[in-house]
């Protein structure tokens, strides 16, 4: 228990840590693979609380999803360097103040609840993937494949958007490109 | 003390294909050429670049070797000799792999150099090809030994190996682990002669040995999944199991870098185009043959 | 056994407070992005530590853990169509020169 407590606690300082430096660093690539790092800490506590599969799962998605938005930082940035220093924040005080605020109320809550007994074995993890399986295709089929035409509406709808709009002017350009 | 006799299969199949990699180059073979040029590697100067990120810069040969390294250890080179058999293996092995893509984009990004810049984000769009085609045949896989444990996976190959049950899925699966491990023709991030050098670029002295040795553990991993995936494992007969998983892992090892050798390099734009409307077709198709004939024949 | 559960819930709740953070005080849309992921991140270690140590028998607690990851992934790809698009049209994705879109 303490050993599963002491992993829990690293693994989520890690998190922590890494999603400080998210937001203190100047260097756009810097701060998209401090996130990915971040989500990986996270991953890894939920090996550490022995649910394997949505661990090895959310260290596998994440590894893509914030490399991606590693190149889209340095697209969309005008400093993707932090070489030059630039102060990209607004509203700052009364942002730290929702953030503590936020925090604060969580961890006052999980403190004062009563969360009654506490299940200190955990199923196994081939049973666990077996288990989950079943889930989906059996009570939750309904919620999974909303789920999966939920991405494909996001697919078409994000192309939609950024497919630049054909006009005359740059219909020439097109023809170059193709 | 698998892990010791693990990792010392892994080094040992490495300087095996080092010295087949410099047999088809250079037309001589010399055994010792490996240990002598990592050990030059460290005698040489370890120039770092003008202005680098230095943290990405020098973490980057060791990320890619560590993320080699832990895709092996779920993979069996006899039934008990396995490092970690973890409940979710097949997946674990794509967790580990996708941060190949994160050590390039680092190595890419750190040295603060155009040509290494561009090869690290021409690896993203080469992952966008190939993590589909990775990831589809292993489930056509999963499918048929039921379980993502690697050694039930090689079990269920007992008899029948998956490369003659699902000939599509290893085709596919092989071409996207060449691509994966960014072995000629889709060394697209390195690029010699078009990137010159591309993430590899910058790298001198200890780093790039590190980096030297981490792309031939990379192959060594993707050859050895093959094996455990499509050739049967340990399965075969007379010899030990675990000879014939390392003799399978290199000819798989081996037949990628003879590939390479014979093939031009292919454009990302044609690779992308290839991936999506030809591959993810047939690995779908992949699936369905797979899901019936698991359905069908007992 | 609560211990395990209590630091998990504390880290959980230190992750949305800089999520928090960092969504309201960015002011690139991408860096606002980056606040919504440890957000939903701190849900997820919620969600799974409530699975893991409350009702390991009700496997609803991992799929609604899946159903989180969905929604990762899809703010991320429409997000980025937006971007694009933003950028596309305006040439930055600065939230301070988006008054326009007040309408």
């Amino acid at each position: 228990m303490y050993a599963q407590a002491f992993f829990v606690a690293v693994f989520g300082l890690a998190a922590i840590g890494f999603g400080v430096v998210v937001f203190r660093t100047s260097s756009m690539v810097r701060s998209a693979l401090a996130l990915l790092f971040s989500q990986t800490a996270v991953g890894c506590m939920f090996l550490a609380m022995q649910t394997e599969f949505l661990g090895v799962l959310q260290i596998m998605m994440m590894a893509t999803e914030m490399s991606i938005m590693a190149i889209f930082m340095v697209m969309f940035m005008m400093d993707p360097g932090g070489m030059g220093g630039m102060d990209m924040t607004h509203q700052k005080r009364f942002s730290i103040g929702a953030g503590v605020v936020a925090a604060g109320v969580a961890i006052v809550v999980a403190f004062w609840a009563d969360w009654g007994p506490v299940t200190a074995e955990a199923p196994d993890a081939a049973m666990q993937t077996r288990a989950l399986g079943i889930e989906l295709l059996g009570r939750s089929m309904l919620i999974f494949e909303t789920a999966g035409v939920t991405i494909l509406t996001a697919m078409i709808a994000a192309t939609a958007v950024a497919i630049p709009v054909q006009t005359t002017a740059n219909s020439a350009d097109k023809e170059d490109t193709e | 003390m698998n892990f010791v006799i693990v990792l010392v299969a892994l080094l040992g199949s490495v300087w095996l294909l080092a010295v087949v990699e410099g047999w088809t180059t250079t037309g001589r073979l010399r055994p010792a050429a490996p240990l002598l040029s990592g050990l030059a590697h460290l005698g040489r100067e370890s120039i770092v670049p003008r202005t680098p990120d230095r943290v990405f810069f020098e973490t980057a040969p060791v990320l890619l070797l560590i993320v080699a390294v832990l895709g092996a250890a779920v993979l069996p080179l006899a039934p008990t000799l396995v490092i970690a058999d973890l409940a979710t293996g097949a997946l674990f092995i794509n967790a580990a792999l996708a941060y190949v893509l994160v050590a390039l984009i680092m190595a890419g990004w750190g040295p603060n150099g155009a040509y290494a810049m561009i090869g690290g984000w021409r690896f993203l769009g080469q992952l966008i090809a190939y993590a589909m085609l990775i990831v589809m045949p292993i489930t056509a896989v999963a499918m048929r030994a039921e379980s993502l444990v690697t050694t039930v996976i090689v079990g269920s190959q007992d008899g029948l190996w998956n490369i003659v049950y699902q000939p599509l899925g290893f085709v596919l699966f092989f071409i996207a682990a060449m691509a994966l491990a960014f072995r000629a023709p889709f060394d697209l991030p390195t690029a010699p002669g078009e990137l010159g050098g591309g993430v590899d670029a910058e790298y001198t002295g200890v780093r790039l040995g590190v980096l030297r040795l981490a792309r031939l553990t990379l192959v060594i991993t993707l050859a050895s999944a093959t094996t455990v995936f499509y050739l049967g494992g340990w399965h075969g007969p007379l010899l030990p199991p675990w000879a014939w998983s390392l003799i399978k892992t290199l000819a798989v090892a081996v037949s990628m870098l003879l590939a390479g050798r014979y093939l031009p390099r292919i454009r990302e734009a044609d690779l992308m185009r290839w991936c999506w409307t030809l591959g993810i077709p047939l690995a779908l198709l992949n699936i369905i043959v797979v899901g019936l004939l698991v359905l069908v024949v007992p | 056994m609560t211990l395990v559960l209590i630091v998990a819930l504390v880290t959980g709740a230190i992750l949305f407070g800089i999520g928090v953070y960092g969504a309201l005080s960015q002011t690139n849309l991408v860096m606002i992005m980056m606040g919504v992921e440890l957000i939903l991140a701190g849900a997820l270690v919620n969600l799974v530590a409530f699975w893991r140590f409350l009702h390991p028998e009700s496997y609803s607690g991992q799929m609604f853990v899946l159903v989180v990851m969905t929604v990762m992934a899809v703010e991320m790809a429409v997000g980025f169509g937006v971007a694009i698009a933003r950028f596309r049209a305006k040439g930055s994705v600065e939230m301070e020169e988006a008054g326009d879109l007040k309408g």
